[in-house]
């Protein structure tokens, strides 16, 4: 193992010739665009054997992982901000196919250069796996465990990871790197589950054919393909059956589920071998017996470490879920936190406009069972690469803590 | 270049499963069961938002790309794959209609010729929007009427020239770009026949006749595309290397245009003045067609 001082962008080009992806197709954005670089170099110098296609945008960035992933490649992609949203389209064909392809997203307001995370959160439908980082190590760390989680039998769905523009794509910080064999032994190369190749066509369909008269449909987790209604041979065999679209959205749902635990067990074992773990789907800091929590994503959760440091040593008890799974959202870990605190102050560095924070609505939506129930608040801060300061947490602290204590507040949203 | 080829030569195995629901004297499914047939069962087929999906019964596997302007990514992402599997023996093809090659789909298909992609593009060209009912496209000839295009007080149906896609790609200086026509089977076939073992980018362009969009009976399918190509409306040539043209079907004397048109409702509006104006077009361009033949384009 050997550490370096690298930036976030450098971080995710180590995970993924780390994890020996084998077709790399982007497209340069700010603040993604190193990343390509990076990986670029790494390719012509031979470090990583890989397809690198160099493509005249997004859309055709994550079309060309996808059906090189069809095919049996590890596929690589990564973006940010506009062109996060020029890939729309795309993300969701990756998703019904389920594909295990991998990107990382250098978060990127969709309203300026600023970082903030209305990119990937405008892509919260397209049945992605979302998660977020705090910081470089967590970048490598997250590249090289977003593929064991995407190709897992379990989920097999496509993984994207965030992280935050400038403040970390930019910024250098010690990161180690793990020894290449070490991750190989945790990774093993990529193999299609069900590999389309024209000679086992004929066997394909009647295999389908079988499947589909015995009244499977298509919902068990794999069919010859990792295919959907669009695969249009096997349209051809069950023309019409309209009804199994639907069964189709709800394997994904299911499977997206399943990724809770997967989630879980991949950063489990990897903290196991490597010695650094996240949480799994949420890390929860200085949380114990606490009478309040705050909720961050992203860099705001490095810095609001460093507020419940002061905090705590200041005797009041308030800590910090770090929330790293965005999608699956971790509603069953909310429900705990819910039971052990008086008051949930969320922080959002996003709006879903005409309703509000959107890791707000879910974490509130998550406790509605609850018998008991604590009192969320809502904070918006970051948007548009705002500045979001120790001060500034410690300030939602201090206002959630109050609510905690039966005080009034003056807004459930607060803009910070 | 491609090897004359006589109509005998054509494989005889099908690739294609019988019955389909396509229209009525559709020449997209001929077009399908011709160009499968010349590159055989190991390969696959691309295709995006067009009649294909409906009509293409063809035993090769099969991919819908799930954008319509994603052909050109689909197929670069499938020949990288088959590339790192060690497969690149397998043909990688795409049989994508008008709009989703010059129209939605053309920033891709630049693009993946730009990178000579190791792929075969298929244009099945019924030169209009027929899958949802006949909106123009840029591969719309000039006066056609369409969805979009009616002819009335201030409109003569489309009032520009179509889009000259082959010559843009063989611009693109890739290997292999040729045109074709269904009423000329032995001539596609050779053409694919040659293509097929070129590797890097390679491009066709078929001229595929539509009795609903275009308002002729269903029976004059193939008639009306073989006067299109003997009235020099849809001339038929490969350029090789981005450079080298050959005429590859050369009728003695064009047929007057007015023949072809007239088939065809969609031009039943046209004046006199109008279809002179066509023949004039056509004309001068099929003799800087033959200027350059067996030569360069430029």
């Amino acid at each position: 193992m050997k550490s370096e001082v690298m930036v976030g962008n450098k971080a995710v080009a180590y995970s993924v010739k780390l994890s020996r992806a084998n077709l790399i197709a982007a497209y340069p954005i700010t603040p993604q665009t190193t990343i390509v670089q990076y990986l670029s170099e790494f390719v012509s110098s031979g470090e990583l054997e890989a397809e690198f296609v160099n493509v005249e945008g997004e859309i055709t960035a994550q079309l060309a992982c996808m059906a090189g992933s069809i095919a049996g490649a590890r596929a690589f992609t990564a973006t940010s901000g506009p062109g996060l949203l020029y890939m729309h389209h795309a993300l969701h064909g990756a998703a019904r196919y389920r594909l295990p392809v991998v990107m990382a997203v250098a978060n990127r307001g969709v309203r300026t250069m600023g970082p903030d995370h209305t990119d990937l959160m405008a892509q919260r439908d397209t049945g992605w796996i979302h998660l977020y980082c705090e910081n470089n190590q967590e970048v490598l760390d997250t590249g090289i465990m977003a593929y064991k989680i995407a190709e897992d039998e379990r989920v097999r769905l496509p993984v994207a990871f965030g992280l935050d523009g400038y403040v970390l794509s930019y910024t250098a910080e010690p990161v180690e790197i793990p020894d290449q064999e070490a991750v190989d032994d945790f990774l093993p190369p990529y193999k299609s589950l069900y590999p389309v190749l024209p000679e086992k066509f004929d066997e394909d369909i009647e295999h389908y054919k079988r499947h589909w008269n015995e009244g499977h449909g298509i919902n068990e987790p794999f069919t010859p393909y990792p295919a959907d209604e669009s695969f249009s041979h096997l349209t051809m065999v069950r023309w019409g059956a309209g009804h199994d679209l639907q069964w189709r959205w709800r394997g994904h749902q299911e499977a997206i589920t399943r990724a809770k635990q997967v989630i879980n067990e991949v950063d489990a074992e990897y903290g196991k071998r490597f010695g650094r773990s996240y949480g799994g789907l949420v890390d929860e800091y200085r949380c114990e017996d606490v009478e309040a929590v705050i909720v961050a994503m992203g860099t705001i959760a490095s810095t609001a470490r460093a507020a419940i440091d002061k905090l705590q040593n200041e005797g009041k008890s308030i800590g910090l879920v770090k929330l790293k799974a965005f999608r699956p959202f971790p509603t069953e870990q909310f429900q705990s936190i819910g039971e052990r605190c008086k008051a949930i102050g969320v922080i959002d560095r996003n709006i879903s406009l005409g309703e509000g924070g959107i890791v707000f609505a879910s974490v509130r939506s998550s406790l509605y069972d609850q018998e008991e129930r604590p009192i969320v608040l809502s904070y918006h801060a970051g948007l548009a690469g705002n500045e979001v300061r120790v001060r500034d947490i410690e300030h939602i602290a201090n206002r959630t803590l109050k609510a905690a204590r039966g005080e009034r507040v003056e807004s459930l949203v607060e803009w910070v | 270049m491609s090897k004359k080829m006589s109509i005998m030569d054509i494989p005889e195995e099908e690739a294609e499963w019988p019955g389909n629901p396509a229209c009525q004297g559709c020449a997209g499914s001929t077009v399908g069961r011709l160009v499968y047939k010349a590159i055989g069962r190991n390969s696959l087929r691309v295709e995006v938002a067009s009649c294909a999906p409906g009509f293409m019964n063809i035993r090769v596997p099969s991919f819908y790309a799930p954008a319509f302007e994603g052909a050109g990514a689909f197929l670069t992402g499938l020949a990288r794959g088959y590339k790192i599997i060690g497969r690149e023996d397998v043909v990688v093809a795409g049989l994508i209609g008008d709009g989703g090659t010059v129209d939605i789909g053309f920033q891709g298909l630049s693009a993946a010729a730009e990178r000579n992609e190791n792929i075969f593009w298929f244009t099945y060209d019924n030169e209009a929007y027929m899958n949802t009912g006949g909106q123009r496209s840029s591969a719309t000839p000039q006066y056609a009427r369409t969805a979009t295009t009616p002819p009335s007080k201030l409109l003569r149906g489309k009032g520009e020239r179509r889009k000259n896609v082959p010559f843009i790609l063989a611009l693109h200086r890739v290997p292999y770009v040729s045109t074709a026509s269904v009423a000329y089977p032995e001539d596609l076939t050779a053409k694919i026949m040659y293509g097929k073992g070129v590797k890097g980018f390679r491009y066709m362009h078929i001229n595929s006749p539509c009795p609903t969009g275009w308002g002729f009976d269903p029976k004059d399918t193939i008639k009306v595309a073989r006067m299109l190509v003997d009235s020099g409306l849809w001339p038929l040539y490969e350029i090789l290397d981005g450079r080298h043209l050959r005429v590859t079907y050369k009728p003695r004397k064009l047929k007057p245009v007015a023949e072809a048109l007239g088939l065809q409702g969609r031009f039943r509006h046209l004046t006199d003045e109008e279809v002179s104006a066509i023949q004039e077009t056509t004309t001068s361009e099929w003799e800087k067609l033959l200027s350059m033949d067996g030569g360069e384009i430029c």
